[in-house]
């Protein structure tokens, strides 16, 4: 035993995150197969209502494809199989049963690439709200409204809204696709590297957006971008090769991570 | 945890923070000579030494002005995490208090200007144990820092009892000539300052073997240090009273 150690003074182990909110989403032994190959081996973790929740991890780790689960966009493909719980709001999202267009109406997703419809600024937010409700003109001109300026686009659309979503800068157009996947008042938000194709400015004004949507979404962001999980995120999940190795406060994660993979993938050793 | 002793991808990266290193320990080897030689020359009584030991001060300085250039160059361009974060943020944090040893170890040659004007004081030569004591603390942390080896580091954060210790006793002994013989009151006051300021030195090295102890284990030393630098008890400074 060191002297440190006998004088009752250890560097303490680092433990799973404390709850910092109640749970949204309870995942539990998740596996998740592509035509055979196992691309998510037994990941369990409890994601916070209304919290940011970053996941990190090179190419290939299985991090677009936990998201992508989230929302059971994997449903579209053939031999693709997930196994294990998915819990959103005590229910199994996994479930058969569990009605897919519930479930899209509960979590939105964005994607790494803008993709605006071909239709008018207005449109491309109307047109997930008619999927789901019959509203009067009045009611949709309010929700297009309030969906727009939750995604601090407002303001720059207000006299184009007719006007093609296609003549929109790249920042714009992926807030545009936010405010499309908020305009169904989902509770649940999916992030897949939304700002890697957006310059530093239009990066800066979805981080921003992301901070304030926290008090409505609960948020789980895919992102190469280390500095950008640190500066959007409350927790953090590192994967390596389909596992969970690490899952923790931000803070932690980003000043003394327990596992040395986390280290040497966040510090860029890895290799 | 102290960081992983894989090397970064990047490879300038690691040139950087190994340099870093090497600014530390470079620094904190100048500041232990200068303590020496600060103790030499109150023992030889040279004026124009000490002037000198005073003057080298400067490159201590100029080398703190480096590291904290470095450190924010790294900060900037790298944006350490995690372990590498800590070790930016140690060693910002060592080079302060390696330019706090270095002041102190000018201050002590700058004293020994005036000391050397008047009759030598016998307990003159009680101030080398200080600074030998003093002098092996930092050359330990200074191993500690460099070998990233936060159970050394903690070593020198207990054994740094001794030289409080080692001044506590140093203080009542120059109490005891001032009262024995007034005209000792000049040196031995001069004497004092310059033993207050080799216990300041080791209270830098135990600030270094606590940064150093968070740079290895990512969290602070909390655990309650043993201090025996009794001088401000009451009881002491009754010996200076007469009646």
């Amino acid at each position: 035993m060191t002297e440190s150690a006998a004088a009752g003074i250890h560097p303490q182990s680092a433990a799973s995150p404390a709850p910092i909110a109640p749970t949204k989403i309870k995942v539990r032994d998740l596996h998740f197969y592509y035509n055979g190959f196992h691309a998510l081996k037994g990941i369990s973790m409890d994601i916070p209502e209304k919290k940011v929740t970053a996941i990190i991890g090179p190419s290939g780790c299985g991090k677009s494809t936990l998201l992508r689960i989230f929302n059971r966009i994997y449903a579209i493909y053939p031999k693709l199989e997930a196994k294990g719980e998915i819990v959103l709001d005590g229910e199994n999202i996994l479930d058969t049963g569990y009605s897919m267009n519930r479930l899209r109406s509960k979590v939105g997703m964005v994607f790494q690439k803008p993709v605006p419809f071909p239709m008018t600024i207005f449109e491309n937010v109307a047109y997930g709200i008619r999927h789901h409700e019959k509203l009067s003109r009045a009611d949709m001109d309010i929700r297009v409204e309030q969906a727009l300026r939750s995604a601090a686009l407002w303001d720059e659309v207000k006299d184009k809204l007719k006007q093609s979503a296609l003549g929109l800068s790249g920042g714009q157009q992926q807030r545009l696709c936010i405010a499309r996947g908020i305009a169904l008042k989902p509770e649940v938000l999916l992030l897949d590297e939304p700002t890697s194709a957006l310059d530093p400015i239009a990066t800066g004004r979805i981080e921003q957006l992301v901070e304030e949507l926290k008090n409505e979404y609960t948020i789980v962001i895919v992102t190469h971008n280390m500095q950008q999980a640190a500066r959007c995120s409350d927790l953090t999940a590192f994967m390596y090769l389909g596992e969970l190795i690490e899952f923790d406060r931000t803070e932690q994660i980003f000043t003394k991570p327990s596992k040395k993979q986390t280290e040497d993938y966040i510090t860029g050793r890895f290799g | 945890m102290s960081g992983s002793s894989k090397e970064h991808i990047i490879k300038s990266y690691d040139d950087e923070l190994t340099r870093l290193t090497g600014e530390i320990v470079r620094m904190g080897e100048l500041a232990v000579s200068q303590l020496e030689a600060a103790i030499d020359v109150i023992d030889r009584r040279d004026e124009r030494a000490a002037q000198h030991v005073v003057n080298n001060d400067d490159a201590i300085d100029l080398l703190e002005q480096e590291i904290s250039h470095d450190v924010v160059r790294l900060l900037a361009l790298r944006a350490p995490i995690a372990g590498d974060l800590r070790n930016v943020f140690a060693a910002l944090r060592i080079a302060a208090d390696i330019e706090r040893i270095g002041d102190y170890a000018a201050n002590v040659a700058k004293r020994s200007i005036p000391l050397s004007m008047v009759a030598p004081v016998s307990p003159t030569s009680g101030l080398g144990y200080l600074a030998e004591l003093a002098a092996q603390e930092v050359r330990d942390v200074l191993v500690a820092y460099r070998d990233r080896d936060a159970e050394r580091a903690y070593q020198v954060w207990k054994d740094d009892a001794e030289l409080d210790e080692a001044y506590t006793g140093y203080f009542r002994q120059l109490l005891t000539y001032m009262m024995e013989d007034p005209r000792n009151i000049t040196p031995c006051t001069h004497l004092l300052f310059m033993a207050k300021n080799i216990e300041r030195i080791g209270d830098h090295a135990t600030n270094i073997a606590e940064s150093i102890w968070y740079q290895v284990n990512g969290e602070p030393l909390t655990a309650q240090r043993a201090k025996r630098d009794f001088t401000s008890n009451p009881e002491l400074t009754k010996l200076g009273n007469k009646d």
